[in-house]
């Protein structure tokens, strides 16, 4: 009954021959209430989920190694064990990440502007700069950023550090910036040109046109694009623990060694690191379509 | 497919950074005088080769080499830091200055000697062998053409690649290789022998064996910045290093650390401890 008050016609089968024009506010109500439905099944993560998860991470691990003299609840101990190192290295992983999201949004937003810019040579310009760094290995970059930037910077009257995650910031805010710029002018250039010859014909400048009404009606179709990137990101941040920065799956290594190498524990220590990501991650994935309903302009 | 990437990467990068380091670095007693104006020893230690550098469970580094490494800080009277380094990272962290000295497994190659200073008498020594299932190997030349396991940054895969024709696969930590030991996908993984045999003894690897005599006795060397292997900083390294052998130090830590006990320590003991006759 989804909680509605009952009507007859509607909620059951009408009792006439005639045919019935349904309301179509109703139908349309109950279409959204069937999406929410089923898309609560998807998206809406209840305590129960994650003891699901772990009841396959759990069978995983158990059935990797059935023969092992290692039981499975010696395992989970020893994951328990590390957790808080592991831990901490993820906050490593969502630090870079947050931060590399920052500014390779302000980066990527400027430099997509600037592709649809109406100057020949800036328009180029900047199409090969996004390019470039679109198309370029995350991993490439990121070697190049951290082993061409100097561990600590000399200013003559003081010398700041330069730790590794920050220059890990930096490479991957390069992928980030180039996708963002992509993200931007995709998202402009999808607009009717009609709301472009309107605001002309209603005396807005170019500017105010951009301002006013084409960049507020993008940021719902950004949304989605953008956050997809950010997931992304967060996902890829192991990839710096290649360099040595001592994030999540640095820790998970050197807590596997600690543990003597145990080709037992990999299921399990790997198959947790997977859980905090995705217990990170998948939240963010419904908290923006919250964010689209709340950004949305209707045309 | 994904190691070529990283390898090439990596060559461009350290090309380029050895660009960009080579005019910065200065010769002579910089290093030295800088820690103690600092007050701060920074020394790169392993970070995932137990017992020698690892972390326990609240994520402090312990082991052999950190012990090693405080006893250093003791010396000059000044604080420790440790950065864990990796194989891969260990002499590029060194010739940028991000650490002072490094005391992290590394084996002292000719090649290494150009890079970073290696300071004798080195404190260390270890040999190649393979763990395998029992009955497999005979012989080193049975590895030919075979799938051999490995770790990367480790010397001697390109040896037994080369001289013993194997298909080295190397992974990036121990627990991958020997899992892939296990699996099959490879005959063989090479390693240390000192570590194979501690595996070994440890009961877990029942069914197989460490069948081979042991090549390429290798000595570990500690290093400092390559410009200061002649001046006090290298110099200093030396005298630690002398006392720590004749001392029975090291051979103190093996025993703490559970590591099996090495003639090398013992040998190095017999040989550097001075006839003190002249004293009596």
């Amino acid at each position: 009954m989804l909680g509605a008050k009952y009507m007859p016609g509607v909620d059951s089968t009408p009792k006439t021959d005639l045919p019935v024009l349904l309301p179509v506010k109703e139908s349309a109500r109950r279409g959204q209430l069937f999406c929410d439905m089923g898309g609560r099944l998807f998206l809406d993560v209840k305590p129960q989920h994650l003891v699901w998860l772990m009841l396959v991470i759990l069978l995983w691990s158990g059935a990797a190694q059935a023969a092992s003299k290692y039981g499975v609840v010696w395992q989970f101990q020893t994951v328990f064990k590390w957790t808080p190192f592991i831990l901490k290295g993820f906050a490593l992983n969502i630090l870079i990440s947050i931060f590399a999201m920052v500014i390779g949004t302000v980066a990527g937003a400027a430099l997509g502007l600037m592709q649809v810019s109406l100057l020949l040579p800036v328009r180029r310009g900047s199409w090969v700069f996004t390019q470039f760094f679109r198309n370029s290995p995350w991993l490439v970059l990121l070697f190049s950023v951290m082993l061409l930037f100097p561990f600590e910077l000399d200013l003559g009257f003081a010398v700041i550090p330069v730790p590794d995650w920050t220059k890990a910031v930096v490479g991957f805010s390069l992928p980030i910036m180039a996708n963002i710029s992509e993200v931007v002018r995709g998202a402009v250039v999808s607009l009717p040109s009609g709301q472009w010859e309107s605001a002309e014909s209603l005396a807005f400048s170019r500017r105010q046109t951009m301002w006013m009404i084409i960049l507020p009606q993008c940021v719902k179709r950004m949304i989605p694009p953008w956050i997809n990137w950010y997931c992304i990101l967060t996902m890829a941040t192991p990839l710096c623990s290649i360099m040595g920065v001592e994030e999540s799956v640095t820790h998970t290594v050197q807590a596997l060694n600690a543990e003597g190498d145990k080709p037992e524990l990999l299921p399990v220590f790997y198959g947790f690191l997977l859980f905090i990501h995705f217990v990170f991650t998948y939240p963010i994935a419904r908290y923006s379509i919250r964010l689209e309903k709340m950004y949305a302009v209707k045309i | 497919m994904f190691k070529p990437v990283i390898k090439s990467a990596l060559c461009a990068a350290v090309a380029l950074g050895f660009a960009t380091v080579s005019t910065t670095a200065d010769a002579g007693n910089d290093r030295f005088k800088k820690v103690l104006e600092r007050g701060k020893v920074v020394v790169g230690v392993k970070a995932d080769y137990k017992p020698w550098g690892f972390r326990d469970s609240s994520g402090k580094l312990v082991g052999m080499e950190i012990d090693m490494a405080q006893d250093v800080a003791d010396a000059l009277g000044v604080k420790l830091e440790l950065v864990p380094v990796q194989s891969s990272n260990r002499m590029q962290f060194l010739q940028q200055g991000k650490i002072d000295l490094m005391i992290a497994t590394m084996s002292d190659r000719t090649d290494r000697r150009k890079i970073v200073g290696i300071v004798e008498p080195n404190y260390y020594t270890s040999g190649t062998n393979v763990l395998a299932k029992k009955g497999i190997l005979k012989k080193w030349a049975d590895l030919k053409g075979k799938p051999v396991c490995g770790k990367q940054g480790a010397f001697y895969n390109k040896i037994v690649a080369k001289r013993y024709g194997a298909k080295v696969i190397a992974f990036v930590n121990n627990a991958e290789s020997k899992q892939a030991l296990r699996d099959g996908k490879c005959v063989a993984w090479v390693y240390d022998d000192s570590s194979i045999g501690s595996d070994l003894a440890s009961g877990e690897w029942s069914g197989f064996e460490m069948p081979l005599n042991s090549e390429d006795d290798n000595p570990w060397g500690l290093a400092v910045p390559v410009d200061e292997q002649n001046n006090i900083w290298g110099n200093f390294m030396a005298g630690m290093q002398y006392r720590w052998l004749t001392s029975g130090r090291l051979i103190e830590l093996e025993k703490k650390w559970g590591i099996q006990p090495t003639a090398f320590l013992k040998m190095q003991k017999d040989k550097l401890t001075p006839a003190r006759k002249h004293l009596k």
